[in-house]
């Protein structure tokens, strides 16, 4: 159906609300407490929007709760609506602290968008502030700051409907009015808990993580997978833009994860991540092998790389285990460069950790691997029993990724390891490499319902880590004349 | 020019004359305890003609407690042109007034252009710069990183120019702003 905004004709479908249509053809209506995702409680009303009629006054309504009707003439910059959106920021603002200057959410906040479009002038009221708790612990990962809180009440409706953990709800009435923890649930155990600070328009709910870290305009997002779970759902790194590098501060905070926010993927997660993919800093960040070595003593990466290529091209049963975290364009590269010279098995890197949630109803998936299933397309699984795999015959195991102890590799059989994070078995391997970690490369992972996402690399690797896809390649070009010279060598 | 010019010896030793006259001058008035020619013994001495206003060293002005008035806001550093200033913050939940707190504060003088666009930017008053020029001699350029321990060494009852800003105190339960009601007590 058509209607109008402004005078422009737009098209409408039957049952939209105005925010809606006006969404879908590219018209934003502010708001604070209208989510897509979410149910409409309707109580900031900074959405108002004028409805002229044919006879009689026009009336007024909030965009996010009014469906829109065949003809419908609707005003977003008309005199009286400009008046209503100003004394509506007046009212939101009423008891909203201007500390913006230490406010997580300063930069980013709608509220402080809003005020600039909107009102921009000082308080009329005489009244003092209302003054509530400043810093609440909500949860072991986020604080609450009630004095900022404008009860949009996103957060207590995105645990009701989203999460489903019902572990949010409003006390009190006016501007008594508290988020809260429910009486009898346990916000710690929701497993989207961090999504409420994204939802937040205002800085109410803060990472605890990221209470004190850099201001949101020295940070840029980089498009990126996470790896918790076979789900793959698309996220943000966020991370310190180039041009604000620290040089006097510790350089590590240039390099470092700031924050992750969901990437919106309707085909993956929606709009949503869970807690786990929110600690991927702590999963990337863990100590890094930066060292190649032959036998435990340090070597350079083309002298590892060759002693490797040596070692498979003598090897008669050679085993390789390959990676469920590596990206199908290294999945690739192994296949063309290594697995005709090894036998390749596809190993879980990560087990679902004790305590760790295993499946639920919105995202979270029972394996714990980004990309087994485009590893599963390419080579075998390794069977149940590590003994079918890795027999007493195997006289070399190349092992890629983490997840394998080394306690089944038969005695006198040669280990080629090939792993990002630092583990004392690497010292035991004949041949290690160093290889680069996800947020060092770029490439895509395939999840457990078929769809491919892309990932960017958001640092440089350091000297002497070797990307996996390359380093494949390298072993592959190595071994061609060597498993040519094998095999015309008795002929001759 | 003229002859007497072009005979290049006469003017070469009136110009000599000149000098050394003001030499001579100046001399007799250091030997008799006045001050000659505008010289400053720099470092010991400051310059007495800077102006009032002369944007020089930079400060970081404190509490009553001694603790800085800078609240971590990255104003000054993200206005700041030559990008030379770097703040590493640090968060205190149990102090509700002032969460926010510099861990780390420095400046780097090899690239700081003086331009005072940092105090402009400054909510808090908290960073402004001293009428003297620092000490901008170093080995390296890594001395001359100016850090927050030296940025806090003034002394703010000296300075009557511009008063220190009282803590703003949270008003006392019942005691609101004229005409309005007390803040709620939760």
């Amino acid at each position: 159906m058509e209607f109008f905004i402004d005078g422009v004709p737009m098209q409408a479908e039957d049952g939209q609300t105005v925010i809606q249509a006006a969404r879908a053809n590219g018209v934003d209506i502010p708001h604070f407490c209208w989510h897509p995702e979410l149910s409409v409680p309707g109580n900031c009303r900074i959405c108002m929007v004028e409805v002229e009629q044919e006879k009689g006054d026009p009336w007024f309504d909030i965009a996010c709760n009014m469906p829109v009707t065949e003809g419908m003439r609707v005003l977003l910059h008309s005199e009286k609506i400009v008046r209503l959106r100003k004394q509506t920021m007046q009212f939101i603002t009423l008891n909203h602290p201007v500390d913006c200057g230490i406010c997580n959410k300063s930069g980013e906040c709608t509220l402080q968008d809003f005020h600039y479009a909107h009102n921009g002038q000082a308080s009329l009221s005489r009244d003092a502030k209302t003054h509530a708790t400043k810093f609440f612990p909500l949860s072991d990962r986020i604080m609450l700051d009630n004095e900022r809180c404008i009860m949009c009440t996103l957060c207590v409706r995105f645990t009701n409907e989203v999460s489903q953990s019902k572990a949010l709800c409003a006390v009190n009435r006016g501007d008594h009015a508290l988020i809260r923890p429910a009486e009898d649930a346990n916000f710690d155990n929701d497993q989207y808990s961090d999504n409420v600070i994204d939802l937040c328009p205002v800085g109410a709910l803060l990472s605890r993580q990221l209470l004190d870290h850099a201001r949101v305009w020295y940070l840029q997002p980089t498009r990126s997978v996470c790896p918790g779970c076979e789900r793959g759902c698309s996220i943000d790194i966020w991370h310190r833009k180039p041009e604000w590098a620290l040089r006097a501060l510790d350089p590590r905070l240039n390099t470092r994860i700031d924050r992750v926010t969901p990437h919106e993927n309707p085909e993956v997660n929606g709009l949503w991540v869970c807690n786990k993919a929110r600690d991927l800093a702590a999963l990337f960040e863990r100590p890094r092998a930066t060292q190649a070595t032959l036998g435990g003593a340090a070597t350079d990466l083309a002298t590892a790389t060759a002693s490797a290529a040596r070692l498979i091209a003598a090897a008669r049963h050679p085993v390789a285990l390959v990676s469920s975290w590596g990206s199908n364009e290294e999945l690739a590269a192994f296949a063309t460069a290594l697995a005709p010279h090894v036998q390749p098995f596809v190993k879980a890197d990560h087990l679902p950790l004790p305590g760790e949630v295993v499946e639920d109803h919105l995202l979270i998936k029972p394996d714990k691997n980004p990309n087994r299933r485009a590893a599963l397309a390419l080579f075998p699984a390794l069977p149940g029993t590590l003994a079918e795999a890795i027999t007493p015959q195997t006289d070399l195991v190349l092992v890629w990724g983490e997840g394998f102890d080394g306690s089944a590799v038969p005695a006198g059989a040669r280990v080629i390891r090939l792993d990002a994070y630092a583990d004392p078995v690497q010292a035991q391997a004949d041949v290690f490499i160093p290889v680069s970690i996800q947020t060092e490369r770029s490439g895509h992972y395939t999840n457990f319902a078929g769809v491919v996402s892309p990932f960017t690399a958001c640092f440089a690797p350091a000297a002497g880590i070797a990307h996996a896809e390359e380093l494949f390649r390298a072993i592959g070009l190595a071994l061609a004349p060597a498993v040519a010279g094998a095999l015309t060598g008795p002929a001759a | 020019m003229t002859w007497w010019e072009r005979a290049y010896l006469p003017e070469i030793l009136r110009g000599l004359g000149i000098t050394t006259g003001i030499f001579l001058r100046n001399m007799a008035k250091w030997v008799t305890g006045r001050r000659g020619a505008v010289t400053t013994y720099y470092p010991e001495e400051k310059r007495a003609d800077f102006a009032p206003r002369n944007r020089g060293k930079h400060i970081l002005t404190q509490r009553p407690d001694g603790s800085p008035q800078c609240i971590a806001c990255n104003m000054c550093a993200t206005v700041c042109p030559a990008k030379v200033i770097e703040i590493e913050a640090g968060f205190d939940a149990n102090d509700p007034q002032h969460p926010k707190y510099p861990v780390r504060f420095e400046i780097d003088y090899s690239r700081c252009v003086f331009c005072g666009l940092c105090i402009e930017a400054c909510p808090e008053d908290a960073i402004r710069m001293e009428q003297d020029v620092p000490s901008l001699v170093a080995g390296d350029r890594w001395a001359m990183w100016l850090t927050m321990d030296e940025m806090l060494t003034w002394n703010p009852k000296q300075d009557v120019a511009k008063p220190y800003p009282p803590k703003p105190a949270r008003p006392a339960p019942g005691e609101g702003a004229p005409g309005g009601r007390g803040p709620s007590t939760h």
